[in-house]
């Protein structure tokens, strides 16, 4: 048993995979979560496997959070953010708890049976499910002393309001990548919001707020194309008669066999070189889409019943406050840079990736911390 | 468990910077690494691999130096492939020449003097680049013919095309370098159809659909810049069929499992490094595996008898972990690694092999209990998919066919014929074979000899005249609880 401690601050698959890591060299790991649920935003993925597995990863999740919630050696401390920081000879963390809003509906569920609790209730939540925990019972409060520290803290979604003329959040049946792997994750059947039904014409429009020189988003977000193209070949695994467009700028596909497999759902989802100008809502909660096709300059009108944003990965919404606060630079768009004395990064905090690379990286940044205590 | 020596050598196949990386990490550790080249046929001198035998933590390889046989010990392999850069001209109908030059030749020529001299030559040159058509382009390849062109262009009078299908930018630093390259002034067209080339001594011609001002182009570049594929090769061939490792459709190593990504492969024991990031994660892999050189493994994971085994070597061609080798009386499995799937026992003909905690007669007895009524449905369950979402749809509390009956499987490749039949012949209503998705087995191919014993009984039925609608093979994935609720449900309303 080594006697050194690392703090992981981000329970996404990140995190999990370096406390797995280190753990697995017998060192004690203080997991930190801002939210009530291990797991992060892909914990909420849903398995895109048609007669075959597509290598997504979702189930990769599953298995680590499993790992890590067995794992006598990892402290976990949901609903805690970090309030103060103090280098030294040992690093001194004050936890606190974090603000959670579930103003909304009164009660979170978890995605996972691993998540535990399962539930988290509110002051308005209508009722307690069995496994329910009552919010202000969690989260962690006073100080921690560790060794060195991981920042595994993510990714934020591009938020799709900002591009308004796509009219996310208000018009209905407009989802983004992350809302449609939750719904599947959920009922295994793909459903409107709006009504329930299942939906027979969808259309993906990737490069939501990736590529684009006008908001300084100037990468590509690596996921989406892929995702997409996933998405598409289980909506027609689902539902045979469905119809699936999607809307691109170049078609990124990375990931092994992927160009056999792009090459195959081409015969079955249509591809259109086009971004979108609008999209209006018509009747039935059905949507008008407006793109200027690559063969003529006659804008075009195409009806769906879904439209699905593949929103960008941009930097999490407390990687500035974390990298002031821990001493690690940003890069020129705002993601971590690699690593401060002490102070590790791992996963998408430091820009785009699969479930993969955010495995294999925190599997190198574990291994990094490691050296760095002369564990190993 | 018990107590199992290992060796603490590693052999790293493979001495670029990956390979190096590799054994730099793995001997920081403690271990003594023995590095080889990858392709070493070229070199007398150098050392080659001929045969491994043995198993994870006690693997014989024979290593040949100028004709001299040795043989050591590891007790785990590293492979850091080299793959074989292929140019793509003869998809374009080109032939290569002082004008038509590949990738790596014309940033060859970006390096000297002399290149940059013939380039800017008095009056500039037009350099196109083509990628994408012969085969699908990506980011590495992106990445070179971004930095040559802005190069090009950044030079006198000279002007860099890209004739591409799509810019594969999905790597670090890729969109902004595409940023920068056109506002220098490369020109991208991204034409959907393959262009037409035409190239004699005088000329090289591009004939193309522009979609941007949807006409026809015509274009007489100076130089033609062709993209390069990486291919496998007959040493990575060879070194596959040695290690005993799968490879992908594709042929590069390793399968295209996601439970072998980023290093493992069906292999205990043997990792694959395509990274130098990948060899932190594999010296975190032999550490876990090797530790200080003794082991705990399971006792009697899988157990072969003695007096039933006839040598008939089933259950070493079938073992997908390569976890079997023999002796002169039977087949051994070894207990390192052993995943305990169980494919070798339900396939061998001698029923010689039993799997720990899932031994025929236990089976039989489970299956036994299982149909208690006229009214069950029996459930086999592999652990690593159908199992977790089925205990996730009883947490969940999901409206699941109240006679459904669960039975424990490691891996579908342990279901037998007679225990689907026995299931039958007690009266079930109905048998399902809950197994992983193609390509998502932890085993490799655990649910595909599933499916084919599957097909024998559905065979057997249709002979008899029995509704084949009484057995169903479903594929499911450990966290779809959802999935599982409904295809379940989906097939007691069959019945």
């Amino acid at each position: 048993m080594s006697n050194n401690t690392v703090m992981v601050v981000g329970g996404g698959i990140a995190g999990l995979t370096a406390a797995w890591e280190l753990a697995g060299q017998k060192i004690k790991v203080e997991l930190v979560e801002k939210t009530c649920f291990l797991g992060g935003h892909s914990i909420g993925f849903t398995c895109k496997a048609t007669d075959q597995c597509r290598q997504c990863g979702a189930c990769s999740v599953e298995q680590m959070l499993a790992n890590v919630v067995n794992e006598p050696l990892i402290n976990i401390h949901l609903r805690t953010e970090i309030k103060d920081f103090k280098k030294g000879k040992k690093i001194t963390a004050v936890l606190d708890k974090s603000d959670v809003d579930i103003s909304n509906t009164g009660l979170l569920k978890g995605f996972s049976q691993h998540n535990s609790p399962m539930y988290v209730a509110g002051d308005k939540a209508a009722s307690m499910p069995d496994g329910a925990v009552a919010i202000e019972k969690l989260g962690s409060t006073g100080e921690v002393k560790v060794d060195a520290v991981i920042l595994a803290t993510g990714y934020s979604p591009f938020d799709p309001k900002l591009k308004a003329t796509f009219g996310y959040g208000e018009k209905k049946n407009i989802i983004t990548g992350l809302d449609l792997e939750n719904i599947l994750r959920e009922n295994s059947t793909l459903v409107r919001p709006s009504d329930g039904k299942e939906p027979e014409k969808v259309a993906f429009i990737q490069c939501v707020g990736s590529r684009d020189e006008r908001l300084g988003n100037l990468w590509c977000s690596k996921i989406c194309c892929p995702t997409a193209m996933r998405m598409a070949s289980l909506i027609k695994h689902k539902k045979e008669e469905a119809e699936v467009s999607i809307f691109y700028i170049d078609i990124q596909n990375t990931p092994k066999e992927f160009p056999m497999f792009y090459e195959n759902v081409k015969n079955e989802i249509s591809f259109k070189r086009a971004i979108p100008v609008d999209i209006y809502q018509i009747e039935n909660d059905r949507l008008t889409l407006r793109y200027m096709p690559e063969e003529n300059s006659t804008p075009l009108y195409e009806e769906f019943d879904l439209i699905v944003l593949s929103v960008g990965i941009t930097p999490g919404a407390d990687t500035k406050p974390l990298s002031e606060k821990f001493e690690v630079a940003l890069d020129e768009y705002g993601f971590l840079s690699n690593s401060g004395e002490g102070v590790f990064t791992a996963g998408t905090a430091k820009g785009p990736g699969t479930i993969f690379d955010t495995i294999a990286d925190s599997e190198k940044a574990a291994h990094e911390t490691m050296q760095y205590l002369g564990v190993i | 468990m018990i107590d199992i020596n290992v060796s603490k050598e590693v052999l790293v196949i493979g001495t670029g910077s990956t390979g190096l990386a590799a054994s730099e990490k793995i001997a920081a550790l403690g271990y003594k690494v023995t590095s080889i080249p990858f392709a070493s046929d070229n070199d007398a001198g150098a050392v080659n691999l001929e045969r491994v035998l043995g198993c994870t933590g006690d693997f014989k390889a024979d290593l040949t130096q100028k004709g001299k046989r040795t043989t050591t010990t590891f007790g785990a392999i590293v492979a850091a492939p080299e793959y074989t850069k292929e140019a793509m001209n003869k998809e374009y109908g080109l032939k290569l020449d002082d004008k038509v030059v590949t990738q790596t030749k014309f940033d060859e020529m970006l390096e000297t003097d002399a290149g940059i001299k013939g380039l800017v030559n008095g009056k500039g040159s037009s350099v196109a680049f083509v990628s994408g058509y012969g085969q699908e382009s990506c980011p590495e390849n992106a990445e070179k013919i971004l930095k040559a062109a802005q190069k090009v262009q950044s030079l006198d009078q000279c002007n860099a095309y890209i004739f591409v299908k799509n810019v594969k930018v999905g790597a670090p630093g890729l969109e902004k370098l595409f940023t920068s390259a056109r506002h220098d002034g490369v020109l991208c067209f991204k034409p959907e159809i393959k262009p037409e080339f035409n190239q004699s001594s005088k000329e090289l011609v591009i004939k193309s659909f522009e979609p941007v001002i949807r006409e026809e182009m015509e274009f007489s570049p100076d130089y033609i810049v062709i993209e390069e594929s990486l291919k496998p090769n007959e040493k990575t061939n060879a070194l596959k069929t040695i290690l005993r490792i799968d490879t992908d459709f594709d042929g590069f190593y390793q399968s295209n499992n996601v439970h072998r990504f980023p290093v493992m492969t069906n292999r205990l024991g043997v990792y694959v490094a395509h990274t130098t990031g990948d060899a932190t994660n594999i010296a975190l892999r032999i550490k876990d595996l090797l530790g200080n050189g003794t082991i705990q493994a399971p006792e009697d994971q899988g157990v072969v008898d003695p007096e039933k085994c006839v040598l008939c070597l089933t259950c070493y061609r079938c073992c997908p972990h390569g976890a079997i080798f023999w002796d002169n009386e039977a087949a051994i499995i070894s207990s390192v690694a052993c995943q305990g799937c169980g494919i070798c026992a339900s396939e061998c003909p001698m029923d010689a092999i039993q799997i720990k905690g899932f031994a025929d007669t236990s089976m039989k007895e489970n299956v036994d209990k299982a149909v208690d009524s006229k009214k069950a449905i029996v459930v086999f369950c592999c652990e690593n998919s159908a199992l977790p979402a089925y205990n996730t749809a009883k947490i969940l509390g999901n409206d699941l066919p109240e006679n459904i009956r669960v039975v424990h499987i490691p891996c579908a490749g342990k279901v037998d014929v007679e225990f689907i039949w026995q299931s039958l012949v007690n009266g079930a209503a109905g048998v399902v074979v809950a197994a992983c998705h193609e390509g998502n087995c932890k085993s490799e191919k655990g649910n595909t000899y599933a499916s084919w014993r599957f097909g024998e009984i559905a065979k057997r039925l249709e002979t008899i005249g029995i509704n084949q609608g009484k057995i169903g093979f479903i594929n499911i994935a450990s966290n779809m609880a959802g999935d599982f609720t409904k295809k379940i449900n989906e097939f007691a309303q069959k019945l």
